[in-house]
């Protein structure tokens, strides 16, 4: 017997028993629906996270922080200045390096006047793919133009919907600072106007005791400080800048990658990133943490970042760089061994997932046994004749292993297209609430390729093996016995 | 001298154990066969008759003696190529037809076909041919219950020949038949025969049996009792 003969009686079988066989072939449909929509969430999770790593980049991306938590400064001294990113920048493996370096300004658009956070960006850092995702416009053209980019997320804090119309727009960007000059400027004003007095009221000899000299001075000094914060926080000077719009950022969800809703070339935002502190009083506390605060307008080379971002090189393995960096004394973050991890993870959610389906599927297997053990009695005259017209034990066996092997090829086929169909109404439903909450909609599905050929070959296998022990029983049929007319 | 013989049985028993009774359904039976004989058996039921057909087709085994083919015992024989031996040597006629019963006339015929290397093509045109030759012509597509006992009869006939076996074990193969349908079966045989086919057949009808089977044995309780001769 050929095998498409072989295959020409058993399907003939399953026709003739049409009820039987729907019933079988449901069981195992089933099972195999549940098990590929199932995994198909899994697979569309897996495949939507790495398209979002994909699209910005993130696979060649690296985050580089000081050792010391919430500190610029680590703890072994290690600071993320820029000789330290010069020296990131120049690892194998690294295209680029640059920090993450923000400021608070007041931005004025038209009408509207709001406090937002700027950041300032090289012209390299503006070509990786985290921020080459463009909504409309283009980039800034280099580092000392006058432009700006802003993001979708500054546009609705205005209140502006067509992102197209604010290209090419003038935008203000403010900042009031307080230099040391200011602080300064009151000490000696003070100093002048109380410097008679003063003079006045010293008692000349006791200066000879030291108890009320240091009274003296501290209460001095005291008054002194007292008039340079006062000068420091009151008498700020305005600085601003006139920038026209190049580009609107399309918002996405970054992770730990911080992206300002306004971003301006480096050489431009260099005034206003070093001449001065503003009004928000950690940052005065930060710049004298990092030494920033004597710093002259312009002069970054004292300054730390909290965090420096580097643009890798596919091709060099990102353990090698991260060792390198960490051997600098610093911490990494690579997002590449994030998803290496968060695709462990996947594997114990998709297993977990295709349990479900593998239950199913056994209880679908044991409803194939019961059917091919039932066709078997019944069919009991039927092998016999076909042993005696010359079928051996394996014509026997095989034709209804094939038997069984149709029933689970049809069942999975038919339960892979359900799967499918499941899957697309899952993923309508899930669509349609991620609209209506206002989140950017995903696709959390996927019927990749080896999703389909596992569910074929696991349901074809499954259901070879539920037939063995049918068509083993089968093959051992008497012929004698059976053929014996009743 | 013995090496003569096509096929051979050599004191030839199978019993039958049902609880403490056993039944010595054949009881040393001794039979030879050239390639080209006719051999008719008659008996009473319960003889041994199908029995004997089936040990000879290699449906069976026996308690114990031999069938001897060629020479070669069949019972040294492993299952496999005893299969081989049924689906290009034998047919076999069955008293009760063992038709498939959801399977169409042409399509019991064809079945015949799988199991000795016979194209798909030439099975169909094989199975017409000897459907026709029976005068089952426009009855190819009925399945067995839509056919009457005489046409079950001859669709059974037609499986068993159609396949040009060596050697064709008929048991009743004209039981329900009428007359004439019975002597034109029984010259289709007698045809075969002439063609080389050996023919070992169980009949009723002794003075049928006399006319055309070279030979006619006897069977009583298991054993042959009488025959041999050839007629
Ligand atoms: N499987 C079996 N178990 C027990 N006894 C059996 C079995 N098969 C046959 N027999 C017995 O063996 C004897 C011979 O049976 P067999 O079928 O060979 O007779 P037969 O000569 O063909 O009869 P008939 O002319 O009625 O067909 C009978 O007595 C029968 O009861
Ligand atoms: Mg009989």
């Amino acid at each position: 017997m050929t095998f498409r003969d072989l295959v020409a009686v058993s399907l003939g079988n399953l026709m003739r028993m049409k009820l039987r066989t729907f019933l079988t072939v449901s069981g195992v449909l089933i099972a195999i629906a549940a098990f590929v929509s199932m995994l198909s969430f899994g697979a569309g999770n897996q495949a939507y996270i790495s398209k979002q790593f994909d699209e910005l980049g993130l696979f060649n991306t690296m985050q580089v922080y000081p050792k010391a938590k919430n500190d610029s400064v680590a703890a072994d001294g290690k600071a993320l200045d820029n000789s330290a990113i010069e020296r990131l920048s120049r690892l194998p493996g690294v295209n680029l390096a640059y920090p993450y370096d923000a400021f608070s300004v007041s931005a004025q658009m038209g009408d509207s006047t709001i406090s937002a956070k700027a950041q300032a960006l090289p012209t390299g850092a503006i070509k990786t793919k985290l921020f080459s995702q463009l909504q409309s416009g283009t980039p800034f053209s280099g580092d000392s133009t006058r432009q700006a980019m802003l993001t979708e997320s500054f546009l609705k804090k205005i209140g502006v919907t067509d992102s197209d119309s604010i290209i090419g727009k003038t935008i203000i960007i403010s900042m009031k600072i307080s230099t040391i000059d200011s602080g300064f400027g009151y000490v000696l004003k003070g100093l002048r106007e109380q410097g008679a007095d003063l003079i006045e009221k010293i008692e000349f000899d006791s200066l000879l005791h030291a108890n009320y000299r240091n009274r003296l001075i501290r209460s001095e000094a005291n008054s002194v400080a007292k008039q340079f914060m006062n000068g420091f926080l009151n008498a700020r000077e305005t600085i601003s800048d006139t920038l026209k719009v190049c580009g609107i950022l399309q918002q996405k969800r970054m992770g730990r990658i911080k992206i300002e809703s306004i971003i301006v070339p480096a050489k431009t935002a260099l005034r206003f990133s070093t001449t001065g502190i503003s009004g928000d009083p950690t940052q005065l506390f930060e710049a004298m943490n990092s030494g920033t605060l004597f710093a002259e307008p312009g002069d970054t080379d004292g300054r730390n970042f909290p965090e420096v971002t580097l643009d890798l090189d596919p091709r060099v393995p990102y353990k090698q760089i991260k060792d390198s960096v960490e051997a600098f004394g610093f911490k990494a973050f690579s997002f590449a061994e994030q998803f290496d991890e968060i695709r462990k993870m996947f594997i114990y959610f998709d297993m977990a997932l295709a349990m479900i389906g593998l239950i199913a599927l056994t209880t679908a297997s044991l409803g194939i046994v019961n059917t091919m053990v039932m066709s078997i009695l019944e069919r009991k005259r039927e092998i016999g004749v076909l042993k005696s017209l010359g079928a051996d034990d394996n014509d026997i066996r095989f034709l209804f292993l094939v038997e069984s092997g149709v029933i689970g090829s049809i069942g999975a086929v038919a339960g892979i297209f359900l799967g499918w169909l499941i899957s697309r109404a899952a993923s309508g439903v899930a669509q349609y609430y991620m609209t209506r909450q206002g989140l950017p909609t995903a696709e959390l599905f996927a019927l990749p390729p080896w999703l389909i050929l596992i569910a074929l070959a696991i349901g074809i296998v499954v259901s070879v093996l539920a037939g063995l022990y049918p068509a083993t029983r089968a093959a051992h049929v008497d012929p004698v016995e059976a053929l014996r007319g009743e | 001298m013995a090496d003569d013989f096509w096929m051979k049985t050599n004191n030839l028993r199978r019993y039958y154990r049902r609880g403490q009774y056993e039944v010595k359904a054949l009881d040393g039976v001794n039979l030879e066969l050239r390639r080209g004989d006719f051999l008719g058996i008659v008996g009473a039921s319960g003889s041994g008759k199908s029995t004997l057909l089936n040990l000879m087709a290699g449906l069976d085994t026996p308690t114990s003696g031999t069938v001897e083919l060629e020479g070669r015992q069949l019972s040294t024989m492993s299952r496999q190529e005893l299969a081989r031996y049924r689906g290009h040597k034998v047919g076999i006629i069955f008293q009760s037809f063992n038709l498939i019963s959801h399977y169409s006339a042409l399509q019991n015929v064809e079945t015949a076909l799988y199991f000795n290397d016979t194209s798909r093509r030439e099975r169909k045109e094989m199975a017409l041919m000897v459907l026709e030759k029976l005068g089952l012509a426009d009855r190819m597509t009925h399945r067995p219950a839509d056919l009457s006992g005489g046409e079950q009869q001859r669709v059974a006939i037609a499986r068993a020949i159609v396949k040009n076996p060596e050697i064709l074990f008929a048991d009743e193969p004209t039981g329900n038949l009428d007359n004439e349908n019975t002597l034109q079966i029984t010259k289709l045989l007698a045809e075969l025969n002439q063609g080389g086919l050996t023919i070992v057949m169980v009949t009723h009808n002794l003075e049928m049996a006399r006319e055309y089977a070279h030979s006619v044995v006897r069977m009583h309780y298991g054993r042959v009792v009488e025959g041999g001769e050839r007629g």
